[in-house]
């Protein structure tokens, strides 16, 4: 929550303070109405249930002034294609009732394929003085396997559909040819042709409301609140970086690899350089472009960018355009934080979470006690089989949390999605009643948070077995050889595993990337994720919260008596008293 | 009817809602349609000691006797208060092996996207105190491993020797075969006498095994305790002399009795808001107003909810204090604004009202109670919205000095504002936050606010409502009597009523259809006996059915409601095409549609007496008490305003803008360029100057 001002400062405020906060509030109330009409106009179980979507709303200079974003990843991706639009057409080229459509990286600064952005211009006394603008990600959007999102595609070719930027709505006309084409690029043409019809009808009313706003208020009265509003936000965040002493402040993360199998760990760098108000992140130094299809392309960067600045700095900040300007950024080209054409960039959220460790851990250096976290298990880990049943091909997929570090005061989350994503669990009855699949365990994994003052969080163990034959198997993961540091002598969180038939004497190992495994009748597989790193030296864990770690089996006695001494561990038993 | 007669008929009816701070009381007469509100302290420690003390004042007050009372009903937040406080019974958990960590997990999100220093609540239930046992039911229903009944008998033994006072029952798919939990339960019952026993396929039979488990355990928790309390409400009822059965509340809205929440007291949990919200939708209904907001604003908070067609809107997820309860609700949104929010500068120079709250203690500046921050009501003081020398009838004086203080110093000042720009811009701020709830309430849900009117009440409600209305471009505002009190009275306008569920997950066709008529078979005969039970005679027994329906690949449920009866399948289907279109935006034709759950809900009609008569004779002019200055908008800057005392306005008198009408628990405000009438029921309908007369508009209303 924002703090009140400082004592014994000027204040800076804007010219009408009320107004502003008047106008933010109404058009919050827009984007948060687009928002809920996208979530329940939408057809597919990824944009209306997992709400993989975000809407916002620009002026006719590009500048982002709300956004509702559900995923942080989609925090300032809208922007790209807004600034897209501007560079292919002029204002005056763009007629009421024209929408346009566009996902391409490359083409229309997306951040990967399966996001299909919809941007209407929204006009006022006869020219554009808006735009409304939503992105839902798309299930599959064609390439060679299921979903689009392969982590062992080498080029934007094996991704799916490329969509420049290109009108789909004219003059209130539907454009059904290129509707359909975009629908059969994919593997589920009735759900794209909903799901988009409903994103062109989201911002048709993104646009009335908006009109209705300036029609009550006026569109001086508006435009002055907007620069008002930019203003103010701007100066929000850059008090908070002020706030921060000068100097160069750097962190890292490590990778398993770039996504093809053979490769060696690879590093992700953040610099972090505080002068004044000014806040740059600079990215020299990480690894080379991915060879798979890790990379991060501009506008995912500067989501991630965004993300951890709002995380760490500020997280009431509105998200618009002054946000954006307070914050620079820098990455070479050629590198996974700038490829070059035609890299692939479908899996994306992996390196974006593990980026997003490097930059609070740059800024660990440089926060308060109390916002200080160590490493979380900073991954996307996913599952997915797919196979037949009775009423033809079924595909099950789903990504699973892990464990958050710990921080200073508090142990760290079990079980929980970090960073740029945030997306819910497949409830296993619901599993098992939609696929011929049945879940063996679902439960947190023991000894996977590191030791600590504080303990890391720990990793979920997913096991599922199929119920028929020819079923096939497809993981990604990340963090089975790169862990979860831990933070002023906390140790380091609990590495991911991948095992097929668990349990049985044919048990065995598989690769961090596993494509299309076949599983028989009663055949399982395990997933477990990584956990959080632990914070502050283990001798200093009170003894109470680690006798409770023992007795609820989240620690094993024997790793007890590794990480925090047997001696220690004999007296946190004998002086346990149960508090609940 | 011979005096001595009337005395001795029970026909006094009270309904009860235990507040955090205060416990407001309602109470009818059944003979003469009279209402009666009264306002007691709460007694946190022992709640039902406010109530005792409530119900002997109301009826001393009123001239009436125990021995009429013929229904006593009240809201709790019992439940409630001991999970946000962690107080509950030391509780453990029976579950599938491989499954003890499903109410830990929970869904896997954060839930903050941004700010990490929230984080998901510790289950009520520790690790340690999660028994995994051997047994496993898929979803088609087959046993894939029984009952392992030694080591529940194993699990039952160590739970004695750790004094655990309630034992949770959940295991996977138990909502398609309860068997195992029944077995598990009997052998609960024979080594754990004593226990509060939780079953999921009794207190939650429905698919999706986190939101089932949550609330069972939730149930658990809060089971012995509650127990406790209820025993304790009756003894002090009957101490009264009073020989009716005091009801609960739950929280979609229904009442039942005391046995029934004793065995699901997690229903209870959202009760005391729901009964607001029944009772809105009876008034406003009554007053010719089907489709109405809710807007019921506090202290601290205000509640938010939709009325459409007469009928409060469930939500089917709910949480209490960070965890899930999937029990049928009324859907109802909370935001973080009330007359104790907190206006302050942020770190950008921009003003903000609210989320934090000055609370009852020390509260806004104006309590003199060492509050030394600038809340909405200081705002409302400063422009003479507020009496700036007393409020609630002189009850609690008002220091205005030191409203305009905290105003001037921490607002204004710092902005360079005056001190009335300060106040204006706090209210404007709290109202357009206010206003941005309604709009999310009705959009989430399918709903355009300008087609629904205004129903405020709360102790805050009524001040802001024109202003929140015009946010929201809603038309036509209803204040109801006594509006502080308004939950008290939705109690005496409830009906008994329990909700039934079962889930069968099918393509929806004449197979499944014959199926789930058996489904509501058994439901309908348990309903039966239900009502039977709560003691409501045949003739007022009836049922509601309803199917919750989805389109083959959809992860979501749509509710078609199906009335008293099952109609024949092709209409089943329609309807679902036409709420789909309604709530969706689209229908698709020719694809399959699943069947997800059968809900039944038992209502025992209330008798609720006949409607007060309209007081007769008096003026507009009589009603006026007095006259203050107040500061409506920068247009009309200081305006000298009457003041009217809302109990004498007469009906169908028309006060015009600017006015103040005032009244025990509220006041109402009609700006300039507005003006308020008094129906026959004794509601204040307020509008603009240049909408239509009110007679027209309400026929336009009941057309629409």
């Amino acid at each position: 929550m924002p703090d009140a001002l400082p004592q014994g400062r000027a204040p800076r405020h804007a010219a009408d303070p009320i107004a502003m906060e008047v106008f933010a509030n109404r058009l919050l109330a827009i984007t948060e109405e687009m928002g809920n009409v996208l979530v329940r106009a939408s057809f597919s179980t990824n944009i209306k249930e997992r709400k993989d979507c975000s809407v916002g709303m620009f002026d006719a200079r590009g500048r982002c002034l709300a956004q509702a974003a559900h995923m942080p990843m989609h925090l300032g991706s809208l922007m790209g294609s807004v600034v897209t639009l501007l560079e292919r057409y002029r204002l005056d080229q763009m007629r009421p009732g024209d929408a346009f459509v566009c996902n391409d990286v490359f083409l229309a600064r997306g951040t990967h394929q399966p996001d299909i952005n919809i941007l209407t211009p929204v006009f006022v006394d006869g020219r554009v003085a808006f735009f409304a603008v939503n992105t839902g990600h798309h299930s599959d959007v064609g390439g060679p396997n299921p979903g689009s999102m392969s982590q062992s595609a080498r080029t934007i070719f094996e991704e799916g559909l490329r969509i420049p930027i290109m009108r789909i709505v004219r003059g209130g006309e539907l454009d059904l040819d290129l509707l359909e084409m975009i629908a059969h690029n994919s593997r589920e043409p009735a759900e794209r042709m909903l799901d988009l019809r409903a994103q062109v009808a989201v911002n048709e009313r993104g646009a009335e409301l908006m009109q209705r706003l300036v029609a009550t208020d006026g569109i001086a009265a508006v435009e002055g609140a907007i620069e008002a509003l930019l203003a103010y936000t701007q100066r929000r965040l850059r008090a908070r970086i002020a706030a921060l002493p000068d100097g160069e402040y750097s962190g890292e993360r490590w990778m398993d690899g770039d996504g093809l199998p053979g490769g060696e760990p690879i590093v992700l760098r953040a610099k972090v350089v505080v002068r004044g108000d000014d806040l740059l992140l600079d990215f020299t130094g990480s690894a080379a472009q991915a060879r798979g299809a890790l990379n991060i392309a501009t506008n995912a960067l500067e989501a991630t960018c965004y993300y951890a600045v709002k995380a760490l700095l500020d997280p009431e900040l509105p998200a618009n355009s002054g946000l954006f300007e307070a914050v620079r950024i820098h990455a070479p080209e050629g590198t996974i934080v700038n490829p070059r054409f035609p890299a692939a960039t479908a899996a994306r959220a992996i390196s974006a979470n593990r980026l997003s460790g490097a930059i609070f851990d740059a800024f660990d250096k440089v926060l308060p006690a109390n916002k200080r976290m160590a490493q979380s298990h900073d991954s996307v880990p996913a599952l997915l089989v797919s196979g037949q049943r009775r009423s033809g091909t079924y595909v099950y997929l789903e990504t699973i949390g892990g464990g958050a570090g710990a921080r200073q005061g508090a142990d760290g989350a079990e079980a929980v999605q970090m960073h740029v994503t945030n997306s819910s669990n497949l409830p296993a009855e619901a599993l098992e009643i939609e696929y011929p699949l049945l879940v063996d365990e679902y439960a947190l994994v023991p000894d996977s948070g590191g030791a600590g003052q504080w303990r890391g969080g720990l990793g979920i163990a997913r096991q599922i077995s199929s119920r028929v034959d020819g079923s096939l198997l497809t993981a990604r993961g990340e963090g089975h050889v790169m862990v979860a540091p831990g933070l002023d002598g906390g140790l380091p969180g609990g590495r991911a595993l991948l095992l097929i038939e668990p349990g049985t004497p044919n048990e065995r190992l598989l690769p961090t990337a596993t494509t299309a495994l076949p599983m028989t009748s009663g055949v399982g597989v395990r997933m477990e994720t990584p956990g959080g790193g632990g914070f502050g030296d283990p001798a200093l864990r009170d003894l109470q919260a680690l006798a409770a770690d023992i007795l609820d089996g989240k620690v094993s006695r024997a790793a007890a008596e590794r990480d925090y001494g047997a001696a220690r561990v004999a007296q946190a038993l004998a002086e346990w008293r149960d508090p609940t | 009817m011979p005096d001595g007669q009337a005395r001795g008929a029970k026909r006094l009816r009270i309904g009860v809602d235990v507040g955090g701070t205060f416990t407001d009381l309602a109470m009818m007469d059944e003979a003469t349609g009279r209402i009666a509100f009264h306002k007691v302290p709460s007694t946190p420690a022992d709640p039902s000691l406010a109530i005792e003390t409530g119900v002997r004042e109301i009826l001393a007050r009123n001239d009436g006797a125990a021995g009429q009372v013929a229904f006593v009903g009240h809201g709790t937040t019992v439940a409630t208060n001991m999970v946000i406080e962690r107080r509950g019974a030391r509780t453990a958990m029976l579950t599938t092996r491989g499954f003890r960590d499903v109410i830990e997990i929970a869904r896997q999100t954060r839930p903050h996207l941004y700010d990490y220093d929230v984080q998901r609540p510790a289950p009520l239930v520790p690790r340690r105190r999660r028994n995994e046992i051997g047994e496993r039911i898929a979803a088609e229903g087959t046993v894939l491993r029984p009952l392992d009944e030694a080591e529940v008998a194993r699990a039952a033994e160590a739970m004695r020797a750790d004094d655990v006072t309630s034992v949770a029952v959940c295991f996977l798919h138990a909502w398609r075969d309860p068997a195992h939990e029944r077995a598990a339960k009997a052998v609960l019952r024979r080594l754990l006498p004593d226990a509060y026993l939780s079953v999921s396929s009794e207190v939650l039979p429905e698919f999706r095994e986190f939101d089932r488990f949550s609330t069972t355990v939730l149930n658990a928790f809060v089971g012995p305790r509650m127990a406790t309390y209820l025993d304790r409400l009756l003894a002090r009822v009957r101490g009264t002399g009073i020989a009716a059965e005091p009801y609960t509340v739950h929280s979609n809205g229904g009442l039942m009795s005391v046995a029934t929440a004793a065995l699901a007291p997690v229903r209870t949990c959202l009760s005391g808001p729901a009964a607001g919200v029944i009772g809105a939708a009876v008034v406003a209904a009554q007053a010719g107003f089907p489709d109405v907001v809710t807007f019921d604003a506090g202290g601290t908070s205000t509640d938010v909810s939709v009325v459409a067609g007469g009928q409060a809107t469930s939500s089917s997820s709910r949480d209490v204090a960070g965890y899930p309860v999937k029990v049928p609700s009324i859907g109802i949104d909370v935001i973080g604004a009330g007359g104790g929010s907190i206006a302050f500068i942020d770190a950008g120079g921009a003003l903000k009202v609210g989320p934090r709250s000055a609370g009852a203690d020390p509260g806004p500046a104006a309590y003199g109670r060492g509050g030394m921050e600038p809340t909405l009501t200081d705002a409302n003081i400063v422009l003479g919205r507020l009496d700036q020398a007393a409020l609630l009838r002189g009850a609690m004086p008002v220091d205005a000095e030191a409203a305009r203080r905290a105003v001037r110093t921490r607002i204004a000042e710092p902005l360079g504002l005056t001190l009335e720009q300060a106040a204006l811009g706090i209210i404007r701020i709290a109202v357009a936050n206010m206003g941005r709830a309604i709009r999310g309430v009705t959009t989430e849900r399918g709903y355009a606010p300008e087609r629904f009117a205004l129903f405020a009440f709360g102790g805050a409600g009524p001040l802001h409502a024109t202003e929140v209305a015009s946010e929201c471009a809603i038309p036509v505002v209803i204040i109801p009597r006594e509006p502080g009190t308004m939950c008290a009275r939705g109690i005496l306008l409830a009906d008994i009523a329990l909700d039934f569920v079962r889930s069968e997950i099918a393509p929806l066709d004449a197979t499944t259809w014959s199926r789930a008529a058996a489904l509501f078979d058994g439901m309908a005969a348990e309903a039966d006996a239900w009502l039977a039970g709560e003691g409501v005679p045949a003739d007022r027994r009836a049922t509601l059915r309803a199917v919750e329906l989805r389109y083959e690949g959809q992860n979501f449920e749509v509710r078609v409601p199906l009335g008293n009866a099952l109609p024949p399948l092709a209409e089943v289907l329609d309807a679902f095409a036409a709420e789909h279109a309604r709530t969706n935006g689209y229908a698709i034709p020719g694809r399959e549609v699943e069947l997800v759950n059968c809900r039944l809900t038992a209502i025992g009609k209330v008798p609720r007496g006949a409607p007060e008569p309209p007081p007769e004779g008096g003026s507009v002019e009589a009603a006026r008490i007095g006259a203050r200055r107040t500061f409506f908008d920068r247009r009309s800057g200081w305006c000298d305003t009457p003041v009217y005392a809302r109990e004498r306005l007469p009906v169908g008198g028309r006060v015009t803008g600017p006015a103040i009408i005032e009244e025990m628990s509220s006041t109402s405000l009609v700006f300039p360029g507005q003006w308020a009438t008094l129906d026959a029921e004794g509601n204040l309908i307020i509008r603009h100057e240049s909408a239509a007369a009110p007679r027209a508009a309400t026929r336009e209303h009941a057309d629409a």
